[in-house]
């Protein structure tokens, strides 16, 4: 039994390792490599006397591709970085438990735009007030967009930390698509007006039922090997569904809650924006629409199974780029969101107030937000916060279209939104407001409840967890 | 020399004598109970503590006491009692199919006359990985576009296009599938040690007298059995009570809420919203439901036990 028992483990793992080596490249992440930058200023320093920093922040991409800017920082500075990575759908738990307990485990930590306020009202970040404005070159935060250095980093009159990496919603689309002339024909003949990218959510509509086909159909005068869907969503049991259904709760003038507090969640355009949501675009999603999130929409447009997303985060525009090499005749399209509104935000890094070395970690911070490190990281295909890095000529050509070419329609999206800031993110109840959101809407998404029935239940745990119908908001 | 040594070994062994049988059994559980005492007790007598003040970890912390209004907010939610719902009905039907299955297996392998140490080497392996990783490897088997079962599905020719975690018709059928397939070899291991444990002399002397196998499974091997199923079936029931990482890796309590049981929940207040009163509260009202029912449940195996002990 043993040996047997033995012998079957090593048979799997031998299995297990030439199925990988032999199998296809994951498609989600296109490679990205730093590109060749001036050697920073070096420190002598000894290992022993290195200051010890720790910073907590998402697995992944976002922190690969910090990697080397961290050790850049190392190299200029006798600190000693170590990057925690979690898991995204843990981060804020962690974090949290850690800041709590005042543990100190971690120095810096990464803070998502509806969790700064809950952070800054209970203490567990310090204030960068007079670390910037002691630094005012080394951080440069008029640099920072205006909008996002508005709801990212301010509370209460006082700045509490820098964005690094913006996840600002746009909008892709398969331009092919819509530059095909049969297609165009056929559209301008069943709607009634020209194809093009959709710009109201009644175009976003038409145009998600035109291109839904099935198997056999004929796509560009070719016929389809699988079903075709109109729209790429993410309906599924994560927090995204609320950012995509954020931008269609702003376009109507509403919010989830007023500048007094008062909780919006269940009136009328919010109403109109879940029910727009579940009968006017779902039909036109894929079946996974009701269990993915960004990633498994991004796989879906480079397989070749969606015509658009509706708004979307922009960051992923490197993965929705690749689509042209994945999906033959494909060439992908950004626009700047439907009705130029969309859901805002960004990683914040904000220093524990239990770090044992603060102004190390603020000297991080600044660092790792400042435009040197910003355009390192750019160049990578990270989604920089930073105007002078978007409007930085070397990422505005067409060779590197494939990793920034959304950096143009991220300064149009700031622009459009200046003045639509959702209240959530100056609420201390932020945090569990958002982390409540999306199990509920996503049971509209899947037809267990009405819409009217979920907006109730949002409500009633707002109120739960405002602990009354008001929910604090400080600008 | 000889006779020096066993001199001397007697008064040692005479003082040994001196710690009774009791104090020496005390000795013995010492080490466990101190560790069951910082572990479990601590943290038991703390959560009930913190079950009766108010403690919202991201606003203010542990404050003060507030009675019994945890239990009566818990008791009054309409959402508490709709996950005690979905856990009932998981584990009700995941425990008829899982049992049913594995005692079917352990036949199966009790009667094979060869490869019978492949077969339970093979039947182990669902068991050696984590079910939180495993739970991650099926949300990609039962993806509706790139999934596994689907394909086979599709190359059967069949019309039917499952989505196996987006349907909410279908969420709680994908969970009982999988945890079937994680737990099965448990309940099939456990009935097959017990069937090999079976004296044989009943079995040869009820053959002789030409009993029929049904005949013999309804009167030798059921009774015989009763105290391992019972065991593997109340053991089983507790741990699909408290179901938690399935949920968390595979359906994250969707397709809606059609998945959500009641440890999903309780993690839900505690380390999602920090209200670690709520979440102390269901705790203690979970872990208190689980011993009544354990209790009455063990209750016949226990009495058998104790007979059993008497009659010696």
């Amino acid at each position: 039994m043993k040996g047997n028992f033995w012998k079957l483990m090593c048979f799997l793992i031998v299995t297990v390792m030439v199925i990988s080596g032999c199998g296809t490249k994951a498609t989600t992440a296109p490679e990205t490599a730093a590109p060749a930058t001036t050697a920073p200023e070096t420190t002598t320093c000894n290992d022993a006397d290195r200051v010890p920093i720790t910073w907590s922040t998402i697995a992944g991409f976002y922190t690969d591709a910090m990697t080397s800017i961290v050790k850049d920082f190392e190299a200029e500075n006798c600190v000693k970085v170590t990057i925690v990575g979690i898991d995204n759908a843990q981060l804020y738990d962690k974090q949290i438990i850690e800041a709590v307990g005042e543990t100190g485990a971690y120095d810096v930590y990464n803070i998502e735009t509806a969790e700064k306020a809950g952070f800054a009202e209970n203490g567990y970040i310090l204030p960068m007030d007079d670390y910037i404005a002691a630094n005012p070159d080394k951080v440069a935060y008029d640099d920072i967009a205006p909008v996002l250095a508005d709801i990212t980093t301010k509370y209460k009159g006082h700045i509490w930390g820098l964005p690094y990496y913006t996840y600002t919603q746009g909008q892709f689309f398969r331009q092919d698509l819509f530059d095909d002339p049969t297609e165009q024909a056929a559209f301008k003949a069943k709607y009634g007006y020209d194809l093009k990218p959709p710009e109201t959510w009644q175009q976003v509509t038409d145009i998600a039922e035109f291109f839904t086909r099935k198997a056999g159909e004929n796509l560009k005068g070719v016929p389809l090997t699988k079903d075709f869907y109109g729209i790429g969503l993410m309906a599924g049991p994560y927090q995204e569904i609320q950012d995509e259904l954020s931008g269609m709760i702003l376009y109507k003038g509403t919010d989830w809650l007023g500048s007094d507090g008062s909780i919006l969640v269940k009136d009328e355009g919010n109403l109109w924006a879940l029910k727009w949501y579940v009968e006017k675009l779902l039909p036109f999603a894929p079946p996974a629409a009701l269990t993915v999130t960004y990633d498994g929409v991004m796989n879906q447009m480079q397989d070749c199974q969606i015509a658009m997303t509706a708004n979307f985060f922009l960051d992923q525009w490197p993965n929705a780029a690749n689509t042209d090499n994945t999906c033959p005749g494909a060439k992908m399209g950004i626009g700047v969101g439907i009705e130029k509104t969309t859901y805002i935000g960004a990683f914040l890094m904000g220093v524990s107030s239990s770090s044992k070395h603060p102004k190390e970690a603020m000297d991080f911070v600044a660092y790792m937000a400042g435009k040197a490190a910003q355009t390192k990281f750019a160049s990578m295909g990270g989604s920089t916060t930073r105007v002078s890095v978007l409007t930085d000529p070397q990422f505005n050509t067409a060779e590197s279209w494939w990793k920034t070419g959304h950096f143009a329609y991220l300064l149009k999206v700031f622009e459009n939104m200046k003045d639509a800031k959702s209240n959530l993110f100056y609420s201390p109840y932020g945090a569990k407001l958002y982390n409540a959101m999306g199990l509920i809407y996503h049971q509209a998404a899947v037809g267990e409840k009405t819409p009217e029935v979920v907006l109730k239940e949002l409500y009633d745990t707002f109120v739960n967890i405002c602990g009354g119908d008001v929910c604090t908001v400080n600008k | 020399m000889e006779s020096a040594v066993i001199e001397n070994t007697k008064p040692a062994m005479k003082k040994r004598k001196t710690i009774s049988d009791g104090k020496y059994a005390i000795l013995l559980i010492a080490p466990a109970m101190v560790i069951i005492l910082f572990f479990a007790l601590v943290p038991l007598f703390y959560a009930t503590s913190v079950s009766f003040r108010h403690a919202d970890l991201t606003m203010g912390g542990l404050q003060g006491w507030v009675g019994l209004d945890n239990y009566r907010t818990v008791l009054h939610e309409t959402k508490f009692w709709s996950t005690v719902k979905t856990t009932l009905e998981f584990t009700f039907f995941a425990i008829i199919v899982e049992m049913t299955l594995g005692i079917f297996i352990a036949f199966l392998i009790y009667g094979a006359t060869w490869g019978k140490g492949w077969i339970r080497s093979l039947v182990i392996l669902p068991l050696a990985m984590a079910p939180a990783v495993t739970g991650l490897f099926w949300r990609y088997l039962y993806d509706t576009q790139f999934g596994v079962f689907n394909y086979f599905i599709s190359a059967l020719g069949l019309p039917w296009h499952p989505n196996w975690l987006g349907d909410i018709k279908l969420g709680m059928i994908s969970l009982i599938i999988f945890d079937t397939w994680l737990w099965v070899p448990f309940v099939a291991l456990i009935v097959l040690a017990g069937l090999q444990s079976l004296p044989k002399e009943p079995f040869e002397a009820a053959e002789l007298d030409g009993a029929s196998t049904f005949q013999v499974l309804r009167t030798l091997t059921a009774p015989m059995l009763a105290p391992v199923l019972t065991l593997v079936f109340i053991l089983r029931t507790i741990d699909l009570l408290r179901l938690y990482d399935s949920v968390a890796t595979l359906t994250r309590s969707g397709p809606g809420d059609t998945t959500e049981t009641m440890t999903y929940y309780l993690y839900r207040q505690g380390l999602v919203f920090f209200r670690m009163d709520y979440a102390s509260t269901m705790a203690l009202l979970f872990m208190f439901a689980v011993i009544v029912a354990s209790g009455f449940a063990l209750r016949p195996l226990l009495s058998r036990l104790a007979k059993r002990a008497g009659a010696r």
